[in-house]
């Protein structure tokens, strides 16, 4: 069954591919990328089932049990528009195109030099011939680099400033996992680019296990009062958990920033190995404390450019640290943090 | 610029170690060696899927599909007939089957291996690294690199003199084709040659066929300084090249038209288009010559047509882009 609806997706992409994105690119001249555009087209693709799901399976839950009800609900179409270039492919395909000349004159010069990335069947003895849990280690393994990739989101200034955009909305639902600074998803693929170099590329081959992944990462912003319990909630992450780590009072202390919590993508046990698990039952408000102003609430170009904005900004607090007195003159008064509930009441 | 080899781990031919042979082969041997007859059997690489599809030949039905390593592209036939050997591009390794029996025997580590090609002497063996633009040389006899060469951009399909002294490369990236010597390692001549050069095909007389997938024809090319003396039109995105066991009849695929010509092979005269639809692009004939079998990369599916009749006769259903092809 897996087969045949694998091939019927493949037979839509083939559809599309030879009628509309095929005679496009004979045309243009550019048919040596139509390997790279078919597959394009299928990450697209693949991401419109996912978006398509994650609709249909959370929205009825946001409907049924939402933490919080807005009135006006501006600031979640932002995130349906991140949602959008992000997975029908626009971003990922700007950021192919910047980084796959660097990532790949980087991997010819290692061959040059002798290096051949190994695969995690090679690295740990026993794996071959057995595909699925290859895969699931790649899954774990790539999930712990996320972990920690997560940590310095919070813990350096610089990065801090690019990833408070992921965290400045206070209207939290499940269309916010891929309201992220278009920086800072370069940075995410360079990242993945660089522990591809040391552990090879995730198989290709579970493309349907990969779309149950994309809904884990999409549950867990979802709006709605449900947690995985006491057992659950160290398995996998869900909404209760990452709500927690999405707690408008981590942006203040006791819970600074580079304290937080509850950093895990997809597999808590990171957090409870690294000490950044914290068990909480509550269902908090969402956001950054200190940005209250109402630039969190634009949208999806402003929203960009704020995050340049705040890059700026940090890196010229770096900047004074060497230099004092260096932001001196660009500096201007901050709004005062306003007071918020950081509950909802249950 | 080469390298000479003295250079890098790579590694030479190793056998299986006993974990491959329990997990790896046993999955394997589900999938070839339990087909109802080798003889009766065609072999897919699945690109996108990094598996491998047995296919009955008289049934047309996928008997086993396997996985076989990351990004099966290419698959040849070593030049003692005992192996099929698979390049796996991002498993960085070439695998060798037991042609036979459909047994794994060994696995040799290779840089990105995309495309394959033993010279006519079987002296040489050549891959091309389309991702990271490198031509790799081989000495065949051990599968030790001898040359590494720079090649922008997109080095693809394989074509050796008769003499075994050229190695020529299409550069799909550049609109090139290029002529390396394969004793020294350096290139002779890179030249334009029409635009996405793909398939290579050498003829007897040495003239150099390449299928100009930005267009609908195929360059004949001089071997001596890489001129275009002639254009033969095929259909549009003419892609790859397969000559018919009596050296009389050449077949073109055509990725853009959908569509396979059929060839004097002597003349280069089209006598016949066929209809290959799905992005037609390794070929191969049935052993009795009656059927030609095309991968449809962009349709999961192998086409098999009827030449007696011109007609498409089936399409097999298999993983995702279906490259490679080898039928028993």
């Amino acid at each position: 069954m897996v087969d045949h609806l694998l091939w019927l997706i493949a037979q839509i992409q083939g559809a599309i591919f030879e009628a509309a994105v095929q005679p496009v690119l004979y045309q243009l001249g550019i048919m040596d990328w139509s390997e790279d555009v078919f597959d394009g087209l299928e990450f697209a693709l693949y991401g419109a089932i996912a978006v398509a799901l994650a609709f249909i399976l959370f929205r009825p839950l946001e409907l049924w049990r939402p933490v919080e009800r807005w009135g006006e609900r501006r600031a979640v179409r932002t995130d349906v528009v991140y949602t959008l270039v992000h997975r029908l492919g626009i971003v990922p395909a700007i950021i192919f195109l910047l980084l796959t000349p660097i990532g790949a004159t980087i991997d010819s010069y290692l061959r040059f030099k002798g290096y051949i990335p190994p695969r995690v069947e090679q690295l740990i003895p026993g794996l071959t011939g057995w595909p699925f849990i290859t895969f699931l280690v790649y899954i774990v393994l790539i999930d712990l680099g996320e972990y920690w990739r997560h940590r310095l989101q919070h813990r350096l200034s610089w990065w801090w400033a690019l990833h408070s955009l992921h965290h400045d909305q206070r209207q939290m639902t499940l269309w916010t996992d891929d309201r992220n600074h278009i920086l800072d998803d370069i940075l995410a693929s360079v990242w993945g680019g660089t522990i591809a170099l040391a552990i090879g590329v995730t198989p290709a081959e579970f493309p349907l296990v990969m779309i149950a992944f994309r809904l884990v990462e999409s549950l867990s912003h979802t709006n709605v009062r449900v947690g995985f319990g006491r057992f659950g909630s160290v398995l996998l992450v869900g909404p209760q958990y990452h709500r927690v780590h999405h707690a408008i009072d981590h942006a203040r202390p006791p819970f600074a920033r580079t304290m937080g919590c509850n950093f895990a993508v997809i597999l808590p046990i990171w957090d409870v190995i690294f000490g950044t698990w914290r068990r909480d039952a509550a269902f908090p408000r969402t956001g950054v404390a200190m940005l209250a102003g109402p630039e969190v609430r634009c949208g999806y170009l402003r929203h960009q450019l704020e995050g340049f904005r705040r890059l700026g900004a940090a890196l010229a607090h770096l900047a004074d640290r060497r230099r004092p007195g260096f932001i001196a003159a660009f500096s201007r008064p901050q709004p005062r943090p306003q007071q918020i509930r950081s509950t909802v009441a249950g | 610029m080469h390298l000479p080899f003295s250079y890098g781990p790579i590694r030479p031919i190793q056998a299986a170690s006993p974990w491959r042979r329990l997990f790896v082969v046993a999955a394997l041997l589900a999938g070839l060696a339990s087909a109802p007859a080798l003889g009766k059997t065609a072999v897919v690489l699945n690109s996108d899927d990094d598996s491998l599809s047995v296919i009955d030949t008289e049934t047309y039905k996928e008997t086993a599909r396997t996985h076989i390593g990351r990004q099966p592209h290419h698959l040849i036939m070593s030049p003692d007939g005992q192996n099929l050997i698979i390049a796996m591009a991002e498993g960085n390794e070439l695998v060798f089957i037991d042609r036979p029996t459909g047994e794994i025997k060994q696995h040799v580590e290779a840089s990105d291996p995309y495309q394959v090609g033993f010279s006519p002497d079987a002296k040489w063996f050549v891959t091309t690294s389309l991702r990271l633009d490198r031509i790799d040389i081989y000495n065949a006899a051990d599968y030790q690199v001898v040359f590494r060469l720079a090649a922008p951009k997109m080095p693809s399909h394989i074509g050796f003199s008769p003499d075994s002294g050229t190695v020529y490369v299409t550069l799909q990236g550049s609109d090139r084709l290029t002529a390396v010597d394969l004793a020294t390692g350096k290139p002779k001549w890179t030249v334009p040659v029409g635009p996405q050069p793909a398939g290579v095909f050498v003829r007897p007389s040495g003239t150099i066929l390449v299928g100009v997938m930005g267009a609908d024809y195929v360059a004949e090319v001089d071997p001596k300084d890489g001129s275009v003396i002639g254009r033969i039109h095929t259909d549009r995105g003419a892609h790859n090249f397969l000559l018919s066991p009596d050296g009389k009849t050449l077949y073109v695929s055509n990725r853009v038209a959908g569509t396979i010509s059929v060839l004097d092979a002597e003349t280069l005269a089209v006598n016949k288009t066929l209809p290959a639809p799905g992005g037609p692009d390794d070929m191969a004939l049935s052993p009795n010559g009656d059927e030609l079998w095309a991968t449809g990369r962009w349709r999961a599916s192998v086409d098999v047509i009827e030449l007696a009749s011109g007609n498409l006769k089936t399409k097999v259903p298999v993983g995702r882009s279906p490259h490679g092809i080898f039928v028993y």
